[in-house]
């Protein structure tokens, strides 16, 4: 007797979602980016350490968040084109070029997306510190902070708050300032990730934060206190890298 | 002369026993008949100047183009084989759009300059049995100018690819005259409007025709209003002041 042929279906899914949160702050001429390290799947977590930001010059750091496979080859594929650009043109390629830079790289996969979520900080060509955040296919913009990732929810309205004083009135004859001091900075990102590691499952082990300073930056005073501190700068342009590792919690 | 290079001086691809590409240098031979073209470089920007051979009173010499855009902060001036500055032009300027689309700044002087060199030597290049693009050399010398973050630069490249910066070069049939009187007047302070004058003066020595507004052509790239080739009312206006 002959079976009646059920329709069937099959599926691959080339992608997965790894976790973690990213996030970013401009100050007046210093940046900072920061990620923490979890990488997980699910309820399972993959490895405890797992950068999500890199340095890219001495005046660019990129935080991928989103797939770590896509992630992890994205910016392998944009440090590949730092080199070229570097021995066609030799110079580093600016803050801005390489923002446009990543929109093009991500909008070339427009049909086969990087499953990423960039945010790109550092020090323009006129001594601004600069955030550049990026959708999966390229649309890009710069601003003064930005969160993304798996907490992003927990953390944007936070730094909305918090640094554009969104529904916050400034007192009788003041206004808010444009940029905050480092140490204030340094505080809410660490307060950010230590709220998301609370109530994010996926967030969490371990966070890396890089501070990026302009040519002369008075800013960098305010590091001297700074528990976990190194510096990761290479040339003595002028601008300079450093990386402040801390622990989060691990449940 | 011409016995001993019979059998190498008709391959583009193949060196002499000497160590010579005759066809690239019979090329950079060509430039020495074309007109003279002349570029200075000062603090405030780049001049460039050409001379427009004029054979016949019925030609129309507003439609002889030897200087052309690149970008909005690159110049070009060419002598030689114009038609050949086509290709290398059409080429620099794609390359230029290409940098502007991808990295959102100007593309340097330099590069644009490498980049046409790049093209100079595809000649007699083929891959596997499909024909060769270009059959021959170049037969034409570029004066590139432009600004960028190192400032107003002047590069000057020819059919060999090779490409060298100059504070001052004249190129063409009446270029040594012009070479040497540009490195008796130049100096490292030459402002624009003497640059300008000086190209004028230039040429007015190596042409045969007397010079006017319709048998030359002036152009300038400055940091405020970048490239612009100069009409021929302000053309008129630098002759004057010479």
């Amino acid at each position: 007797m002959p079976s009646i042929e059920q329709p069937q279906q099959r599926q691959f899914n080339p992608y997965s979602e790894n976790g973690g949160t990213i996030l970013a702050i401009a100050g007046a001429d210093f940046s900072v980016i920061a990620g923490d390290t979890r990488q997980s799947e699910g309820y399972s977590i993959q490895t405890r350490y797992a950068p999500k930001v890199f340095r890219l010059t001495d005046r660019a750091v990129l935080a991928v968040n989103g797939f770590a496979a896509d992630g992890n080859m994205f910016v392998k594929k944009v440090r590949q084109r730092l080199e070229w650009y570097r021995h066609a043109h030799a110079k580093d390629m600016p803050l801005r070029a390489i923002a446009r830079l990543i929109q093009t790289m991500l909008y070339a996969r427009r049909f086969f997306p990087f499953y990423v979520y960039n945010i790109l900080g550092g020090i323009e060509e006129d001594g601004t510190g600069a955030v550049y955040s990026f959708d999966p296919v390229g649309s890009y913009e710069r601003e003064a902070c930005r969160a993304a990732g798996a907490a992003q929810s927990l953390v944007q309205p936070f730094l909305d708050n918090q640094i554009y004083f969104k529904n916050q009135l400034p007192a009788p004859g003041t206004s808010h300032p444009a940029h905050l001091p480092l140490s204030t900075v340094l505080s809410l990102v660490i307060d950010s990730f230590t709220s998301a590691t609370e109530r994010h499952i996926e967030v969490g082990d371990g966070l890396e934060i890089y501070i990026v300073f302009s040519k002369g930056s008075t800013s960098l005073q305010g590091l001297a206190s700074v528990r976990g501190l190194q510096e990761v700068t290479t040339t003595d342009d002028g601008e300079r890298v450093f990386v402040i590792r801390r622990e989060l919690k691990k449940d | 002369m011409f016995l001993t290079r019979s059998e190498y001086d008709r391959g583009v691809n193949t060196f002499s026993p000497e160590g010579r590409l005759f066809q690239v240098e019979y090329a950079i031979e060509a430039i020495k008949l074309g007109s003279t073209t002349v570029g200075i470089r000062t603090p405030e920007g780049v001049v460039l100047g050409v001379e427009k051979r004029v054979q016949s009173p019925l030609l129309e010499s507003s439609s002889i183009e030897k200087i052309m855009e690149i970008d909005a902060h690159l110049g070009c001036a060419m002598s030689g084989l114009t038609a050949d500055a086509r290709t290398m032009i059409d080429h620099a300027r794609v390359t230029a759009q290409n940098h502007a689309f991808t990295y959102d700044e100007r593309i340097k002087v330099e590069s644009v300059t490498q980049a046409v060199c790049d093209l100079a030597l595809r000649f007699g290049e083929s891959v596997h049995d499909e024909d060769a693009m270009m059959s021959r050399p170049f037969g034409v010398a570029l004066l590139i100018a432009g600004i960028d973050e190192l400032g107003p630069q002047l590069y000057h490249t020819d059919p060999s690819g090779t490409f060298v910066r100059y504070d001052a070069k004249a190129i063409g049939s009446g270029s040594e005259a012009a070479q040497s009187e540009l490195q008796d007047k130049w100096h490292k302070q030459i402002t624009l409007q003497e640059a300008q004058i000086l190209t004028l003066r230039v040429l007015k020595q190596v042409m045969e025709e007397k010079l006017d507004q319709h048998n030359v052509q002036l152009a300038q790239v400055t940091p405020t209003k970048g490239f612009e080739i100069l009409d021929e009312t302000r053309l008129q206006e630098v002759i004057e002041a010479m």
